[in-house]
């Protein structure tokens, strides 16, 4: 399900020999924790666009973790992520012209391949710049229908092993994609899928959403890629369990009871994730997942398109719309209850990376 | 953000048509009465009156090879 990975360097502008600050690529600068925190995590894999949106010979730019990228195909189609700041004199790269393996900038011409480094100078031939690879380019990898990029912290970060969900990657389970945005900070995405509890009360008047009871008990439960936060007294009713995965890239993962209505195949599977594009806004990725083959695999799937699809919208619009309206300091005084447990701990687990990251950035002077 | 993407269908290019919602609909109504298995699904789509596309009642030829085109 994963097609070609192209092996790029974390980050780029190694000066050998030079004692230098460490900072976070495609910033220029050290960040602290909670910064860090708004703006995302480094260090792991992140969904960033949708693969239809990159066509063949398209520069698209895309904010992500609060940094600028130019996503663009080299000739053979393999999808590329440079960091959309030329090396002359930053001018956006997307504004300049997609050459094949290269793009052009569009201020003095400059030419950048997709590994980052400058393959010619035009207007000065020989100029040491040539050769030099001085924009941060990406890790990238396409599946499931996305384009997935390793962001690192700092240029010594090492790419982790890229591996999907396994629902995602299960020939078993059949899926759809959504891709959205929302004016909502990342971290508030995270604490309202650890919060199955507001299912049966934002959700009520939903699709799939509207079934068991309005209280209930949680616990936490480890697993060997995370945690489940779930309800100790109701399964398969409503949004009752949810599972946080911390593999290559953090996830959830969860499934909700359908209505006799959407056909054979029981539960729906839905794998989330949720990318900064920066400390206010979220790149938001929902796959709708079933397991079912043959003929149930094809009445679902054809039921989707016609009929449910919209209905999942409307659900993921009632999160979207909730979440917005919050104010952008609402995780401070809150009055957290026994529900909250999974949305307390996933905020520590944030929390501890936040200051690792930090850590590693302020040690980086040698 | 410039333009915030905010797109409800993603999973197919143009609208359904009418015979697809049509469809769609016959069939929710024969999920919902707890239907779920072939046969049962075959024959409550004729009892509703509708045909399969070559105008002649569904059996389970016709709708699998209907689910598999529409489902693809
Ligand atoms: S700024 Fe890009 S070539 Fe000068
Ligand atoms: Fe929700």
């Amino acid at each position: 399900m994963t097609t070609a990975t192209a092996s790029a360097p974390a980050g780029a502008g190694v000066r050998a020999g030079r004692a230098k600050t460490k900072t976070v690529v495609g910033t220029r600068r050290q960040l602290d924790a909670s910064e860090l925190a708004a703006t995302g995590l480094r260090d792991r894999w992140y969904p960033i666009y949708p693969s239809r949106f990159v066509g063949p010979g398209d520069m698209v730019k895309v904010r992500r973790l609060g940094v600028d990228w130019l996503l663009f195909r080299d000739a053979r189609g393999q999808i590329r992520m440079l960091e959309d700041r030329c090396p002359h004199r930053s001018a956006p790269l997307s504004v300049g012209q997609h050459l094949g393996d290269r793009v052009a900038c569009k201020y003095h011409g400059v030419q950048v391949n997709g590994d980052g480094t400058v393959v010619s100078v035009p207007g000065m031939p020989g100029c040491a710049l040539e050769g030099k690879t001085v924009t941060a380019s990406l890790a990238v990898e396409e599946g499931a229908d996305m384009i997935f990029a390793f962001m690192p912290l700092t240029e010594d970060s090492e790419v982790t092993e890229f591996k999907l969900p396994d629902r995602l990657d299960n020939p078993e389970v059949s899926w759809f994609s959504n891709y959205a945005e929302w004016n909502s900070p990342w971290r508030f995405y995270m604490d309202n899928v650890l919060d199955p509890m507001h299912g049966a009360f934002l959700h009520r008047d939903s699709h799939s959403m509207f079934g068991g009871d309005t209280s209930a008990r949680f616990r936490i439960r480890e697993t060997d890629r995370g945690f489940f936060f779930e309800k100790t007294d109701q399964r398969g009713k409503n949004f009752d369990w949810v599972e946080y995965c911390r593999e290559s890239m953090d996830y959830v993962d969860l499934e909700i009871p359908y209505a006799d209505s959407a056909g054979p195949g029981g539960s729906f599977g839905i794998v989330g994730m949720s990318t900064p594009i920066d400390a206010h806004t979220s790149a938001v990725f929902h796959w709708r997942t079933r397991t079912v083959s043959d003929w149930e695999r094809d009445v679902w799937r054809f039921m989707y398109k016609t009929t449910l699809e919209e209905k999942h919208w409307v659900v993921l619009e009632q999160d979207r719309e909730l979440l917005e309206a919050l104010a952008a300091d609402a995780d401070k005084d809150e009055h957290l209850y026994q529900h909250d447990l999974g949305v307390a701990r996933i905020r520590r687990v944030h929390d501890a990376d936040a200051q690792k990251q930090a850590a590693i950035l302020s040690e980086g002077i040698a | 953000m410039p333009e915030q993407y905010l797109e409800a269908n993603q999973s197919r290019v143009g609208p359904p048509n009418p015979y697809e919602l049509k469809l769609a609909g016959a069939l929710s109504e024969i999920f919902a009465s707890g239907s779920h298995e072939l046969p049962a699904i075959i024959s409550g789509l004729n009892n509703l009156g509708l045909n399969a596309p070559d105008g002649h009642p569904w059996d389970e030829t016709r709708f699998r090879s209907e689910m598999r085109r529409l489902g693809e």
